[in-house]
């Protein structure tokens, strides 16, 4: 009885591990930013929902950020700038 | 295994074994890899040559495919290219046009997910289409040539393996089109009266190149009553002027492929290349007004568009931000006056132009001014 | 998910909202990018078709999980 041999064609895909931020404690305080993707409706809904929770906690600050593109990843000075001047982050929309 | 876990690890680019007398067309079927036509199932012979002529080494990385980031090594693009039906000669062509696809401009990521129908179209020039036997000529967009067919088709098989690019999963096109099973073709370099595609942009006639867009099928222009350059280009710029290309609502680029008779007559006006994508980018565009339904949905601004369009009700807007970002072959044949638009995604993906091995562009004579009469 | 991942990855708890029809694009991308451990925060799809009474209902079904996200790291109830 000889085998035959077969192949898969998809290959391994190899993720170094990244852990999550720390998070966060408690959300009085913290400086909130927002990332717009720029897709349709991406900044009614994160505007309502800025709203919504401003309401509810006392953001140390709010910022609003825009891509420049919805496809591509944001420019690294973006979101180095982001990271920067924020303390917790609200990105949308992957649809 | 199987398409329900797409960030499946198989350590195995290794064989396993099935048993002996399997039907091995079936069984590959089965493990959902298939592009819905049967896959060549793969030897240890045939894909030791494979990897051969794509350099050896079977554990070097040529990319990562997204969106899934499977690492394509020689030795899974050997697979994949067997699995397509290629010859291992067309080795060079798909490697070069794999690197070209994954480069960060090409944007494959946006490319594969997108709910557009776009799919990557291959054009290649130099002496690596007639080395490889592809087809420039008649039905060039069709079936019936095996290079061409195979590696478009291997292409689009590491796509959706190494990528997980499969349909409903990571792939959410609506619609898709043909051009998702293969869409490959070269530029008849013999037949066209100008300089070969790549010629234009810096390389010499004897490099081979391959070029990537991301792209809507074609759409044919009829034009048999014009016989001059004007009356042919005007047709292609009525086919340029729709509302609902992508280009019109997401600016990016597109490609133009004249018919061979089209070219002829254009040449005859004695048009050179530039002449032609200056000419069909001031001609062609949709007024500002008709492509948002003329206010019936309220006024629409459209960020993906250049600022530098006016949002005016009666504005001309263009069809894609500059002549340089229409991408002009000829191809077909000899017999027929048709030529084609063929719309890109958008701006959010870059076409790509890659050297087939150590071509790189030489800076040598410039054709795109029209003084080149190669 | 990629700026996302960034983010986190830079300290900053980040909740992403994304669609229905995309949550598997996003944990594949957030798995191929090493980051198995981020929740996302999920809305039925679509977004970009809705009036604007049927976004604020959107808006409700992500408030609890971005604090989730937040304060757990996970969204809970996708």
């Amino acid at each position: 009885m000889t085998a035959i041999p077969v192949y898969d064609p998809r290959g391994v895909v190899d993720a170094a591990p990244l852990t999550t931020a720390p998070r966060a404690k408690k959300l009085e305080g913290l400086r909130l930013g927002l990332l717009d993707n720029t897709k349709w409706n991406a900044n009614k809904l994160l505007r309502g929902v800025r709203d919504r929770l401003a309401q509810k906690h006392a953001f140390g600050a709010v910022n609003y950020y825009r891509k420049e593109s919805f496809s591509l990843s944001a420019a690294p000075g973006l979101l180095s700038e982001i990271a920067a001047n924020n303390d917790v982050v609200l990105t949308a929309i992957g649809d | 295994m199987g398409k329900s876990d797409p960030i499946a690890t198989p350590p195995q680019t290794d064989a396993s074994q099935a048993p002996e007398g399997t039907d091995l067309i079936e069984w590959y079927y089965e493990r959902g890899w298939s592009d819905g036509f049967p896959l060549v199932p793969p030897t240890p012979e045939k894909i030791a040559v494979a990897v051969a002529a794509l350099g050896g080494e079977p554990g070097h990385l040529v990319s990562r495919v997204p969106p899934r980031w499977g690492s394509l090594t020689r030795e899974v693009l050997a697979i994949n290219m067997v699995m397509a039906g290629c010859r291992p000669e067309y080795a060079p062509v798909v490697e070069a046009a794999m690197l070209a696809l994954c480069d960060a401009r090409f944007n494959l990521n946006g490319v594969q997910a997108t709910t557009h129908m776009a799919s990557p179209l291959l054009v290649v020039n130099g002496p690596v289409r007639k080395r490889v036997g592809m087809n420039a000529g008649c039905n060039v967009f069709g079936s019936g040539n095996r290079a061409n067919a195979t590696i478009g088709r291997a292409l689009r098989l590491v796509l959706l393996n190494v990528g997980g690019g499969w349909p409903g999963l990571l792939d959410k096109s609506t619609l898709g089109h043909p051009g998702k099973y293969t869409y490959c073709i070269a530029e008849n370099e013999e037949a066209s009266p100008f300089a070969p595609y790549h010629v234009e942009k810096g390389y010499r006639i004897e490099d081979s190149t391959v070029f990537v867009l991301a792209a809507e099928p074609p759409h044919s222009v009829t034009n048999h009553f014009a016989n001059d350059a004007e009356g042919i280009l005007d047709s292609i710029c009525s086919a340029m002027s729709t509302i609902c290309n992508n280009n019109a609502v997401s600016a990016g680029h597109c490609a133009v492929v004249l018919g061979p008779e089209h070219a002829v007559t254009v040449a005859k006006s004695r048009w050179k290349r530039h002449d032609i994508r200056h000419y069909l980018w001031a001609h062609s565009g949709n007024r500002w007004g008709d492509l948002y339904g003329n206010g019936r949905y309220g006024s629409v601004y459209n960020r993906n568009l250049p600022v530098w369009y006016k949002r005016e009700p009666d504005a001309r807007t263009p069809i894609v931000p500059s002549p340089d970002n229409i991408h002009l072959f000829v191809a077909g044949g000899e017999a027929g006056r048709f030529s084609a638009f063929i719309p890109g995604w958008g701006h959010m993906s870059a076409p790509v132009l890659r050297g087939v091995g150590d071509a790189r562009p030489a800076g040598g004579p410039e054709c795109s001014d029209g003084a080149c009469a190669v | 998910m990629h700026d996302t991942v960034m983010l986190e990855a830079k300290g900053r708890p980040t909740a992403a909202i994304v669609t229905s029809e995309f949550l598997l694009e996003a944990e594949t991308q957030r798995d191929a990018l090493g980051m198995t451990g981020l929740g996302a925060v999920v809305i039925t799809h679509p977004l970009s078709s809705l009036t604007d009474e049927e976004i604020g209902r959107r808006i409700e079904q992500a408030l609890p999980q971005i604090e989730r996200v937040w304060l757990t790291g996970k969204a809970g109830g996708n």
